[in-house]
């Protein structure tokens, strides 16, 4: 145990040695811009799942995106973590977009499905999804397996976190002020893709990502 | 953006919309250029060795850093990458990694230059960020005398940097998931450590995980079931 421990630690200060040696060679004053500040124009609220890693999957750059991930990228009204993230992104940083993006084989979705009990911190985290199970119980039967089920779960709950995000007060000011815009998406693991839910703007229209509306 | 004909700004906004997925799609199909069985492995399921906490800076991507790719490290990131015992959303993800994947190594990573410790130690009303920043300024209480003769402004900074990173590694080994699972399976181990704009290096505070569970646990141990 101890030495393998101590090799999987090795490997990302490995890792991370490599990174930064690369990062040089391509642009030597690429440190030197980056310690001078961020101007990302996005707030990604994703999965804390290690499939997901989104500047990887949108081939972007550090600077690039703000980023918050928790268990099945959700955002309750009551949660201060993701509130003072929101307050920071919008409210000072000035991101021109938020996308929440859900994905397909999410654990948090999948443990939605039903009420089996995994300890009183993550039934309560996961109360909100397993409640939109029950509402939306009729269109969930019809679906063909688990799977289906797990993805339209997911997709339920991005819509719900950006209806949450919605009674942010830096999130309405920026969408009254400046065009803020808000994004619901899926990160399909079975094939690598990006999804835009467009039903995540309230209508069912089908309107351009950053289509200002 | 502001005054500009709103159609250029559709135009522009239209070519960042299409630059994202654009990107998207050109990422997947060198994964399965490279490896048509990429994404078939990869939906089977996750077992990543690390769990990272870390800020939500955008200059700090946990994964690009560390070289990992997709699979291999859960993630959690939020301001100025604190864990608090009453957060809900960190304690998930604490417990979720611990518990049920079973990680090996907890990474808690902060950075120089974090724009939330400078917030939180700014004489000024953040509003709806003050309750979480306000645990930073806790921080700066439990090592005031430290810090406070620390004359150089910058330097005090970087060091409540660092000494915040400490404080979350025991917030985590405080927790009874973190005590119970390392008590059977002796993992995971928890590691402090900061990023460094200026070279792109990680740092290792090197906090010394067994004797700082030893320490912790005469007063928060929750080892027993
Ligand atoms: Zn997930
Ligand atoms: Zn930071």
């Amino acid at each position: 145990m101890a030495s393998s421990a101590a090799d999987a630690i090795e490997r990302i200060v490995a890792g991370n040695r490599v990174y930064a040696q690369k990062t040089t060679e391509q642009d030597p004053n690429a440190f030197a811009d980056l310690s001078k500040g961020q101007w990302p124009e996005i707030l990604w609220i994703g999965c804390a799942d290690s499939r997901v890693p989104e500047t990887t999957i949108c081939n972007c750059k550090p600077g690039d995106i703000f980023v918050h991930r928790n268990i099945a990228n959700c955002v309750h009204a009551h949660d201060n973590n993701t509130a003072a993230v929101v307050q920071y992104a919008v409210g000072a940083l000035g991101v021109k977009k938020v996308i929440v993006c859900g994905h397909t084989r999410c654990g948090g979705a999948q443990h939605s499905l039903n009420d089996h009990d995994l300890g009183e911190t993550l039934n309560t985290w996961l109360h909100p999804m397993r409640e939109l199970r029950r509402k939306h119980k009729a269109e969930l039967d019809n679906l063909p397996d688990d799977d289906a089920r797990a993805v339209r779960i997911a997709e339920l709950n991005v819509i719900q976190s950006l209806d949450v995000l919605k009674q942010h007060p830096a999130v309405t000011k920026a969408i009254n002020d400046r065009g803020l815009t808000l994004h619901g998406m899926i990160f399909d693991i079975t094939n690598g893709q990006l999804r835009l839910l467009e039903e995540s703007g309230g209508r069912r229209a089908n309107v351009g990502l950053w289509s200002p509306s | 953006m502001a005054g500009q004909d709103p159609k250029e700004v559709r135009k522009y906004l239209q070519q960042s919309h299409d630059r994202i997925f654009e990107n998207n799609r050109k990422w997947a199909k060198e994964h399965v250029e490279k490896n048509p069985e990429f994404f078939n492995e990869l939906s089977a399921g996750q077992e990543p060795d690390y769990l990272w906490i870390g800020c939500s800076d955008s200059r700090i991507p946990a994964e690009a850093i560390t070289g990992l790719g997709p699979g291999e490290m859960f993630i959690h990131r939020n301001i100025a990458n604190l864990v608090c015992n009453t957060d809900l959303n960190v304690m998930s993800v604490v417990n979720y990694a611990v518990r049920h994947l079973k990680v090996k190594h907890i990474i808690v990573c902060g950075h120089y230059g974090c724009g939330g410790v400078k917030a939180a130690i700014s004489p000024k009303d953040m509003g709806l960020l003050n309750p979480w920043l306000r645990n930073i300024r806790d921080v700066y209480r439990l090592h005031e005398t430290e810090l406070d003769a620390i004359k150089d402004e910058e330097k005090r900074y970087d060091r409540l940097v660092e000494l915040n990173v400490v404080e979350q590694c025991r917030n985590i080994i405080k927790t009874a998931a973190v005590q119970q699972s390392y008590k059977k399976n002796e993992f995971p181990i928890v590691h402090g450590w900061v990023f460094g704009f200026k070279d792109g290096l990680l740092k290792d505070l090197e906090i010394g995980f067994e004797d700082m569970l030893k320490g912790i646990q005469k007063i928060y141990d929750l080892s027993t079931e």
